[in-house]
């Protein structure tokens, strides 16, 4: 096949950290959590005492603590992404260690905070304000899943000395993701807790 | 054609269009019906008819899965296929018993089917779409499980590439849904629930994994893209449809008893259904514009970026065009429905079938690509096919919005036939879109048997590596 | 720690006391519009901060920077005007 190729391959030239590939997947996400924020606002606007009242019942120093969690780990991982700049490779992957275990604590609260609304017999039908509480927290919370799972890939694979100062594409590539689940929160948080 | 045993595909792709050819007749005759209700009555009425020609989509659809599937895992496993006699033997079970339904479907009537099917046993019939007797939803589970078993024995054992492993769950996937198809509950909400399951979890799900990946393939080989590249989006496209596609299943759970969450999932995932489409026809043209080779198969190159388009188009757009709870409330049940049917299965699973068809039946024929007469009958044929499909679907959509105004988004709502009659118009003017693209498909046909001189060697002495 | 280690830790340092920002306007039950308004800054600039430093778009040419900009600039104005 090699012996008709006519064209020079051509690579992909953005510049943004990572896979590109990573990138058009982040802006879908971005795109699906936009428009569920928004569908959550303009229901408010027409629920506003059903929403302010239902809000009073979440548990906003839990929603904090994550959110405190989350940018924490979120640095850890800048931190990883710095030390395999260094080419320091077992840094890197401890760095990212301790990225994952936040993540971890993360879930934990937010499985606290769901068995607790559970134990309140609160349900996606309960009421609509709930419908968009447990909705997005969920969805969210599986993207925290998921982030964990490609944290840890990438952890063990600079355990193994697969990344290097030169090449790592592959730690930006997880780095970019974990930014975007601490991005989307960012949002989240002060949208469903504390605006009202 | 690297592998001897590839060649078990070549039946199953003839047998693949000789159902397309016997769809559109049906399709035609359905057509006519709407216009002229009493056309073939009693013989073919109506409900016949589009069982049939339903049924044959999906039927030779199948086939051509099975067949692309036959002809890429050995390639891609680099080996050859585990079982070819157990591939002919079950090319033939299917065949038959696909042919035993359909004409059961035509020569006794529906009830009588049933009971000369012994239906009661385990009743499963009269459900759209999964109207086939029990033993031949039986006789799919087995040719399937062993269909399974012969691509997965190769794929196991060989290299193991993403396309493969992208196709062989969405294979695996199409086999484990249909199963919900035996179950069928009293109530109707849970029966509508696991009816979806079959036919949303299949064409919003599974498929487009066997799409991407069978589109995949035949962009590594007539691109000559470094296969890495093609992988990544591959991983990302499939990741987007599943994600999407699985809970967009929602969009079928408005106002049929489900609880009212499933309005906003079903519109929010759903309207996102769109974009793993359009990350394929970027990713498509993108390939090909970076293409390292020039392919003598011009024909198969237009069949792929024809899909990246009108799969877009069809299940895309038109999807959402009518996906959102308020817009649904109007619009469900209505010729927009149709309209969306007809283009997304079109634009996305029968021109995939076709692409695959036209890059490999060259080289199942010992040629690295038809002679470019043969080539440029089946680019008219292309042309003429999708163009009346895009027409078919233009006058669909448009029966569709007037029967929304006149019938639904009205204060003074017009009975049912009186709306149809005056919207009379646009089903002429589909079946005349109709009869071109029967002409398109004559044409196709007839591409396979047009000769012209032999290419100038291109194809000799290349090794083909990708 | 090198220069990048600094910036990162200011900016982990500013969103650690937005949110408790956040979190303390939460807790005294504060709303009406200013309230909101500035809440909705806060969610602005932290996200602008992760989107720079964090995720390192700062350097990299538009539009790809600007996507993530943009996004935030739109959900983040749509919440004000849903809630105004």
């Amino acid at each position: 096949m090699e012996a008709v190729a006519t064209h020079p391959a051509v690579q992909e030239k953005s510049g943004l950290p990572g896979d590109f590939a990573i990138w058009i997947f982040i802006y879908a996400e971005l795109l699906v959590f936009g428009v569920f924020f928004l569908a959550y606002a303009f229901t408010r606007a027409r629920h506003v005492e059903l929403f302010n009242t239902f809000q009073q019942t979440l548990n906003r120093e839990s929603g904090a603590i994550n959110t405190l969690v989350l940018i924490t780990s979120s640095y850890f991982v800048v931190m990883a992404v710095n030390a395999i700049r260094r080419n320091a490779a077992k840094r890197c992957s401890q760095w990212l260690v301790l990225a994952i275990l936040g993540g971890g604590v993360f879930v934990v609260i937010k499985l606290a905070e769901f068995s607790a609304k559970h134990a309140e017999g609160v349900t996606l039908s309960t009421n609509t304000f709930y419908m968009f509480y447990l909705s997005l927290t969920f969805f969210h919370f599986m993207h925290v899943l998921m982030g964990m799972v490609i944290l840890s890939v990438v952890a063990v694979k600079a355990h193994r000395g697969d990344y290097s100062a030169e090449e790592h594409t592959g730690v930006e590539t997880g780095a970019s993701y974990w930014h975007m689940v601490d991005l989307v929160w960012i949002v989240l948080f002060p949208l469903v807790y504390v605006l009202h | 054609m690297k592998y001897s045993s590839q060649a078990v595909a070549k039946p199953y792709f003839i047998a693949a269009i000789g159902l397309f050819v016997g769809q559109i007749v049906f399709g035609l005759v359905m057509g006519l019906q709407y216009v002229w209700g009493d056309f073939l009555f009693p013989e073919i009425p109506f409900n016949v008819a589009r069982m049939v020609h339903t049924n044959l989509l999906i039927v030779w659809l199948l086939f051509g899965f099975m067949g692309a599937a036959y002809y890429l895992v050995p390639e891609e496993a680099e080996r050859e296929l585990h079982s070819p006699l157990l591939a002919k033997v079950l090319f033939w079970i299917f065949l038959v018993a696909g042919a035993l339904t359909i004409l059961g479907y035509l020569l006794v009537p529906y009830a009588r089917l049933a009971e000369l099917t012994m239906n009661d046993l385990l009743p499963t019939m009269g459900r759209e779409f999964l109207e086939q007797p029990t033993i031949t939803k039986i006789g799919i589970v087995i040719v399937a499980l062993g269909f399974l078993y012969n691509i997965g024995m190769t794929i196991l054992a060989g290299r193991k590439t993403v396309v493969n492993l992208v196709l062989l769950t969405g294979l695996l996937g199409l086999a484990v849904f249909f199963l919900f198809s035996f179950y069928v509950p009293d109530n109707l909400v849970l029966d509508k629930y696991f009816w979806w399951w079959v036919v949303h979890l299949w064409v919003e799900g599974v498929w487009e994994l066997i799409l991407g990946a069978l589109l995949a393939f035949v962009l590594i080989k007539i691109t000559g893209v470094d296969r890495e590249v093609i992988e990544k989006w591959l991983y990302i496209i499939i990741a987007m449809s599943l994600i999407t596609g699985l809970i967009g299943t929602g969009h079928h759970f408005y106002w049929i008893g489900t609880p009212g969450y499933w309005q906003w999932w079903g519109s929010i995932f759903s309207a996102m259904e769109p974009i793993p489409f359009f990350m394929m026809t970027v990713f498509a043209f993108n390939m090909v514009n970076r293409r390292r080779r020039e392919h003598p198969n011009k024909a198969a190159m237009l069949w792929a970026l024809g899909t990246a388009v009108m799969s877009f188009l069809g299940a895309g757009v038109w999807g959402f065009l009518h996906t959102l709870a308020p817009v649904n409330y109007y619009t469900h049940g209505t010729q927009i429905t149709a309209a969306h049917g007809h283009m997304a299965f079109y634009g996305a699973y029968v021109m995939i079938v076709l692409t695959v068809i036209s890059y490999a039946m060259p080289k199942l024929r010992g040629e690295e690509a038809a002679n470019p007469r043969a080539q440029v009958v089946e680019m008219w044929s292309f042309w003429l096919m999708t163009v009346s499909m895009v027409f078919i679907t233009l006058f669909l959509t448009g029966a569709g919005v007037l029967q929304v105004w006149m019938q639904r988004y009205t204060d003074v709502p017009q009975a049912f036939m009186v709306v149809q009659d005056k919207i009379a118009i646009f089903y002429w003017l589909r079946e005349a879109a109709g009869a071109v693209f029967m002409t398109g498909l004559i044409l196709y046909v007839i591409s396979f048997f047009v000769t012209g001189e032999k290419r100038e060697s291109v194809s000799a002495g290349v090794p083909d590596t990708a | 720690m090198d220069k990048a280690g600094y910036r990162a830790l200011r900016v982990w340092l500013a969103l650690v006391v937005l949110t408790l920002v956040t979190y303390a306007a939460g807790r005294a039950g504060l709303g009406g519009r200013l309230v909101i308004s500035g809440l909705l800054l806060s969610v602005l600039i932290k996200g602008q901060m992760i989107a720079d430093v964090f995720m390192g778009l700062k350097g990299v040419r538009s539009p790809w920077r600007w996507m993530v900009t943009g996004w935030l600039l739109v959900v983040v104005t749509l919440i004000g005007v849903a809630f105004s």
